[in-house]
């Protein structure tokens, strides 16, 4: 693996300053309002989360269909790049390159009471949730057929898997929705966001390990498949 | 088909059709060697690119088998080349930064890259642009960025869909340099184009291709020979009470007076005159004259029944 498309997509976010700007001030601007709006702490973590996710599959999924209708993923593909490299290596440059663009925001959020152990876990956490979204997002971009469906897919795809997650929820410990919850993506960063103020984010995020280890190897076995759907796009 | 080169790729019978439309390809056969320059030649449509994709093993064919050396070879460089009519790039990044990539993901190892890449964008007239973002190349530029993408790797088999268009008289004679040397060290050319000069520069073999069959193909004399070397001249004439004469020179011979007269001579323009001569003399109204000498664009109109396009 020569990581071609992972250096690709760092050096394409460092030719673009005004979009890595942007990227950056945005998510902190909402934050900020948010976080000096005096929001309740469920509340707060439960939008903190749905930007964080959004942003990464977002992000993953609208380049790659524009990408595809330009021709531009045909001649990658046809280069001599596989596609499962091509996915895991864009997920993997687009999770980074979107965490160090998210990681004022995110301290931002955690700003107070956090101690160095509970950024780091926070950091490590916003990094493989994003890893997930980016690559749900490569997913999302197989089935959608134009711009409109990618931005609609990635939002009904990632608010779902956040409802899962109990992000929209009053927690319910006992039910069987906390299985549910345990396993899904996006709890961890959910509740991370939730106590990490408090310190008491402590718990395995068992759900985010399985879903970081999974979707990989998911993507590889569809590999062909996306890569089949995303010329179609090309061919209009 | 020079039996003592190297069977690089053989397509037989091959028939293609997008979903539930007609049939784009019937019954294909085509066989490059190594070192060919193989053209595709026929009107929009007609299913050129559809075979040059089957060719890249990116559509598969509904009937029909592909075989040859290529399939068997084993390299750490990918085996092909493609140059379509897209131009599509990282348009963020500068010429040599897309030239790059696209080396290295097609097997050019590390440090060669610099140098065979450079030494295209001298070949292709792009080294004073290489540094520049691709969003700023005009789109030629970008045409001859994809042209060096698709070469840069030395592929075994090129395939190209109508390399020369956006190129200027320049460029395009350097490409024919460029192609002519890759097919002098081995690598089959098959290419799509509408631009005959450029075909009649290069081209081993041709193919016309019309509704999707193979209706003529041979080497150029081959295909030219078939033609004969008679000059058409083609007369409108105004056919109001029109009485033609019978006699229109040497070896002048009118072969259609059902629309525009058409005229053919194997003495070349040197009979136009005394056509004119005839049809004045017999108060003929002309009211245009079209010459068609034998040569692709001749052939290509015969054979189809269009002209072609552009």
């Amino acid at each position: 693996m020569k990581f071609l498309v992972t250096v690709m997509e760092f050096r394409i976010a460092l030719a673009r300053p005004r979009l890595l700007a942007l990227n950056v001030m945005v998510p902190v601007v909402l934050v900020l309002a948010i976080s000096l709006g005096g929001a309740p702490e469920f509340h707060a973590a439960a939008v903190y989360t749905v930007l964080f996710t959004i942003f990464g599959t977002f992000g993953s999924a609208i380049p790659l269909v524009r990408d595809a209708e330009a021709g531009l993923f045909g001649r990658i593909i046809r280069a001599g790049v596989p596609p499962s490299h091509f996915l895991i290596e864009r997920a993997a440059g687009g999770s980074a390159i979107d965490a160090l663009q998210l990681l004022p925001a995110l301290t931002i959020a955690t700003l107070g009471s956090i101690s160095l152990n509970g950024w780091i876990r926070a950091v490590l956490v916003l990094w493989s949730s994003i890893w997930i979204a980016n690559l749900l997002g490569n997913l999302v971009a197989a089935a959608a057929r134009s711009l409109a469906e990618t931005a609609l897919f990635s939002a009904v795809v990632t608010l779902f898997l956040l409802h899962l997650s109990g992000v929209f929820r009053t927690p319910l410990p006992q039910s069987s929705w906390a299985v549910i919850e345990a396993f899904s993506p996006f709890q961890a960063l959910h509740e991370t966001l939730l106590t990490v103020s408090a310190g008491t984010s402590t718990e395995f995020p068992l759900g985010l390990v399985v879903w970081v280890l999974i979707l990989p190897v998911v993507t590889v076995f569809l590999a062909r498949s996306v890569t089949r759907s995303l010329r179609l796009a090309s061919d209009g | 088909m020079d039996s003592g080169l190297t069977s690089l790729i053989k397509v037989s019978g091959l028939h293609y059709r997008y979903a539930s439309s007609p049939p784009v390809l019937i019954d294909i056969d085509l066989e490059v060697s190594a070192g060919e320059i193989v053209a595709l030649l026929g009107p929009n449509g007609a299913g050129k690119s559809t075979l040059l994709r089957i060719l890249l093993n990116e559509l598969t064919p509904e009937s029909g088998t592909i075989a040859g050396s290529l399939l068997s070879m084993k390299s750490s460089r990918v085996l092909m080349g493609y140059a379509g009519e897209e131009t599509a790039h990282f348009n963020s990044l500068t010429g040599i930064q897309n030239a790059h990539f696209f080396a290295r993901a097609a097997g050019v190892e590390k440090h060669e890259v610099s140098e065979m890449v450079s030494g295209l964008m001298n070949l292709v007239g792009l080294s004073n642009e290489a540094d520049k973002v691709v969003s700023s190349y005009s789109f030629g530029a970008k045409r001859k960025l994809l042209l060096l993408e698709a070469l840069v790797h030395q592929p075994k088999l090129l395939l190209l869909d109508e390399p020369t268009v956006g190129l200027d008289p320049v460029s395009r004679d350097a490409l024919a340099d460029i192609l002519r040397k890759c097919s002098q060290e081995g690598s089959a050319i098959v290419m799509a184009s509408h631009d005959l000069n450029f075909l009649e520069q290069l081209a081993d073999r041709i193919l016309v291709i019309d509704e999707g069959r193979v209706v003529s193909s041979g080497s150029q004399i081959e295909l030219l020979s078939s033609l004969g070397t008679a000059t058409r001249f083609q007369v409108s004439v105004d056919t109001a009470s029109i009485e033609l004469p019978q006699y229109f020179g040497e070896d002048v011979e009118l072969v259609d007076d059902s629309g525009p007269l058409v005229f053919e001579t194997t003495r070349g323009q040197a009979a136009l005159p005394e056509i004119w001569a005839a049809l004045i003399s017999a108060r003929v109204k002309i009211l245009g004259v079209e010459v068609r000498e034998p040569g692709l664009a001749e052939l290509f109109r015969r054979v189809t029944g269009q002209e072609l396009p552009g």
